[in-house]
């Protein structure tokens, strides 16, 4: 998986990431959210838009980041999850915690 | 009616790691056009799970062995794992899920939640698992 940070501004980070979120690359993505929340930015964006698949380990790193984001005053919001993503979030009961937003560049629009 | 097929694959982790079954899974689709999206990625995610854990939870230090097989029929798919790691001592009653902010413990409920059989068997020192899905008519 392949992640690409693009910093917004204001406190916010967006995360593209590219690939398959599962327990080979969980630690990349919790690496990369735990660097941006360290250097000032509390407010992550992951953008799913190219994620074709994650498991229970992806969703841990995710569950990891937004702690991390609220931690230090911050969120970790979604963006854009594909069907077998959504399938995975519902089935967790992680739909009200994890809410998809439909784009990861205005997630942090209202705030 | 769509013949019945069977794929096989030896992997052995480390070097080989869940993206091995992923890309193993890849062909198995391409020959098999008449499985719906939803059941692909819902056995493909009850897989992963399975094979995430054995790799996980069964490495006793020296990595393990895995022969998987998936074979598909006109009404089900089914995934057997037979791997060299220490015994399976992971219960298979389907638990409750943890706490939302809790990081890991789902990997079983999802296993449970997607497929329509789940066994285990620990024999001639290895552990026999088997997944199978109802495939939608």
């Amino acid at each position: 998986m392949d992640i690409t940070v693009k910093d917004l501004g204001d406190g916010v980070a967006v995360l593209h990431l590219d690939g398959r979120l599962n327990m080979v690359t969980a630690s990349g993505l919790r690496d990369q959210v735990g660097t941006a929340v360290a250097g000032g930015r509390n407010r992550i964006a992951v953008d799913l838009t190219k994620i074709e698949f994650i498991d229970s380990s992806g969703l841990g790193a995710l569950i990891n980041g937004l702690k991390t984001a609220r931690q230090a005053g911050g969120d970790l919001r979604i963006a854009s999850p594909n069907e077998q993503v959504k399938l995975v979030l519902q089935l967790t009961n992680m739909e009200r915690l994890l809410t998809a937003y439909d784009d990861a560049e205005t997630a942090f629009i209202d705030g | 009616m769509a013949e019945t097929s069977v794929h096989t694959l030896a992997m052995v982790a480390p070097p080989d790691d869940v993206d091995t079954v992923h890309e193993m899974l890849e062909s198995v689709w391409a020959s098999a056009p008449q499985i719906s999206m939803r059941d692909r990625f819902s056995f493909e995610t009850a897989l992963i799970e399975l094979a995430s854990n054995v790799i996980r939870h069964a490495d006793g230090g020296g990595g393990i062995s895995c022969d998987l097989t998936v074979e598909i029929t006109a009404d089900q798919i089914v995934a057997c794992l037979i791997d060299s790691g220490l015994a399976g001592n992971i219960s298979l009653i389907a638990r409750s899920m943890p706490g939302e902010l809790e990081e890991s413990g789902r990997g079983l409920s999802i296993i449970h939640a997607l497929v329509d059989e789940v066994d285990y068997d620990r024999s001639d020192d290895l552990n026999h698992w088997r997944i199978a899905r109802t495939l939608d008519s």
